[in-house]
C-alpha cells in the first residue's frame, strides 16, 4: 500500500514537472523584458498620452467601444479560477468528512484498522490533485503575472507563493497519512494548505 | 500545529500585511467581501468622470499613485496637460484633487491599484498610466500595428478602445477585444 501511494505520488509530480515545464518551455519563447530599446521605447511613447492623441475621434476617447463584446464562457484564466474554486470546495469537503478520534498515536485508536481508501481519503487525494492541476493552470496561463522584480508583496507574486504552498502542503499531508500504517498528524498542514489556497484565491479575487 | 508552522503563518501573514498595509481601505470589510476587487475601483465621482471624460477615458485614481495624481493635477501643470490647456475652476479642481487622492492607488484593495501602489511606493512619480512597468510589461507583445496603426485605437492610452469593461474597472484579458483584430488573443 505504502509502495503504491509512494508511485502515484511520484506520478502525481511527475505530471505536474511535466505540465509545469511545458509552461516554461513556452515562455522561453516569449519575450518577457520590458522593451528597452530605442525603437521599443518610442512606440510606447507614441501609443501614450501624446498631445497628438487629444485629437482622437471622439468614437475612440469616449464611450464603449463599437463592437458589442460577449465574455467567452470559457479560457485558460477561467480554467484556472474554476478548478481553484473547485479545490476550494474538495478542501472543505475533506476537512467536514475527517473522521473524529484523536489523530496523535493514541493506543486505541491505533489498535483500529486504518480507512486509508474511505470518504476522507478520497476527498483529500482529490483536493490535492486539484491543487495541483490549479497550480498548473496557473503557470501556463498567468506565466507573465509573475516577476519576482516586483518583489514578494506583488498581489500575484503572493497569490503563485501562497497557491503553491498550498498545494505543496495538502499533497504532503495525503502522502504522510497514505504512507503511515497507524493514525498519523496530518490535519495542520492540510488545514494550512487550504488557508492558503483561499487566501490566495482572496488576494487576485 | 506545530511551531514551525505557526512560524510559517506568521512570516505569510507579515509577508500579507507588507502588501495590505498600504491600502486605506478598511481590511475587514476586504476581506469579508465577496465582491470582484480584481481590477479597478470605478469611477464614482459625476465630476471628476464628467470632467476629465470630456477630453479622454476618465482614468480611475486606482491607477496612479497618490504622488502622480498631485502632479498631473496641480493648477499650473493642467494648463499644459500632455499639449492641452486643461484648466479647471479651482472649485472643481479641489474636488477633482480630493476624489483622486482619496482614491489613489495605494489606498485601494483592488489587486490592479495594490499592483501599481507597490511598483510605485519608490522612485518618481510616473506622469503617465502608459508608463508604469506593470502596464507596459503587459502590454508589450501587442504589435504597434493593433494599436498605433489601428485606426479604431491609436493610442496605448485609449484603454476603453480595446478594455471593454475599461468604465467598470475591469481590465482582465477575458474582457479585451481589438478593434479590426477580432481574432488576436
Amino acid at each position: 500500500m505504502k509502495l503504491k501511494s509512494s508511485i502515484k505520488l511520484k506520478h502525481t509530480l511527475a505530471g505536474l514537472c511535466l505540465f509545469a515545464a511545458t509552461g516554461l518551455a513556452q515562455a522561453a519563447d516569449l519575450d518577457l523584458s520590458v522593451p528597452n530599446d530605442k525603437s521599443a521605447t518610442q512606440s510606447f511613447v507614441l501609443a501614450a498620452n501624446e498631445p497628438a492623441n487629444a485629437n482622437l475621434p471622439a468614437s475612440v476617447t469616449n464611450g464603449s467601444p463599437k463592437v458589442e463584446f460577449e465574455e467567452p464562457w470559457f479560457s485558460g484564466d477561467k480554467l484556472h479560477q474554476y478548478s481553484g474554486f473547485t479545490t476550494l470546495a474538495l478542501v472543505a469537503a475533506t476537512a467536514f468528512s475527517a473522521p473524529d478520534g484523536c489523530e496523535a498515536n493514541c493506543a486505541a485508536v491505533a489498535q483500529q484498522p486504518r480507512q486509508v481508501n474511505g470518504t476522507h481519503a478520497k476527498l483529500a487525494k482529490a483536493a490535492a490533485a486539484m491543487a495541483a492541476f490549479t497550480v498548473t493552470t496557473g503557470l501556463i496561463d498567468h506565466w507573465d503575472d509573475f516577476h519576482m522584480e516586483d518583489g514578494f508583496s506583488d498581489p500575484d507574486n503572493l497569490h503563485a507563493m501562497l497557491g503553491t504552498a498550498g498545494a505543496l502542503m495538502m499533497m504532503y499531508a495525503v502522502n504522510k497519512s497514505a504512507n503511515s500504517a497507524v493514525p498519523v498528524s496530518h490535519a495542520g498542514i492540510a488545514e494550512l494548505g487550504g488557508f492558503a489556497m483561499a487566501f490566495a484565491v482572496k488576494l487576485t479575487w | 500545529m506545530s511551531k514551525k508552522f505557526k512560524i510559517l503563518a506568521l512570516v505569510a501573514s507579515a509577508l500579507l500585511m507588507s502588501s495590505v498595509a498600504q491600502a486605506r481601505e478598511s481590511t475587514s470589510e476586504w476581506l469579508i467581501s465577496f465582491d470582484r476587487m480584481k481590477g479597478v475601483k470605478p469611477v464614482t465621482d459625476k465630476k471628476y468622470a464628467k470632467e476629465c471624460g470630456e477630453c479622454h477615458f476618465a482614468y480611475q485614481p486606482g491607477l496612479l499613485p497618490a504622488k502622480s495624481w498631485e502632479k498631473l493635477l496641480d493648477a499650473k501643470a493642467l494648463k499644459n496637460h500632455f499639449g492641452e490647456n486643461a484648466e479647471l475652476d479651482e472649485a472643481t479642481l479641489q474636488e477633482i484633487q480630493a476624489y483622486a487622492a482619496e482614491n489613489a492607488a495605494e489606498t485601494s484593495w483592488y489587486k490592479r491599484s495594490r499592483k501599481i501602489a507597490v511598483a510605485t511606493e519608490k522612485g518618481p512619480a510616473p506622469l503617465r498610466i502608459t508608463e508604469l512597468r506593470y502596464i507596459s510589461r503587459v502590454h508589450h507583445e501587442i504589435p504597434e500595428k493593433m494599436i498605433k496603426g489601428n485606426k479604431d485605437v491609436k493610442s496605448l492610452s485609449q484603454c476603453n478602445a480595446c478594455h471593454t469593461q475599461a468604465a467598470k474597472g475591469v481590465f482582465d484579458s477575458d474582457t479585451v477585444s481589438i478593434p479590426n483584430y477580432p481574432d488576436f488573443d
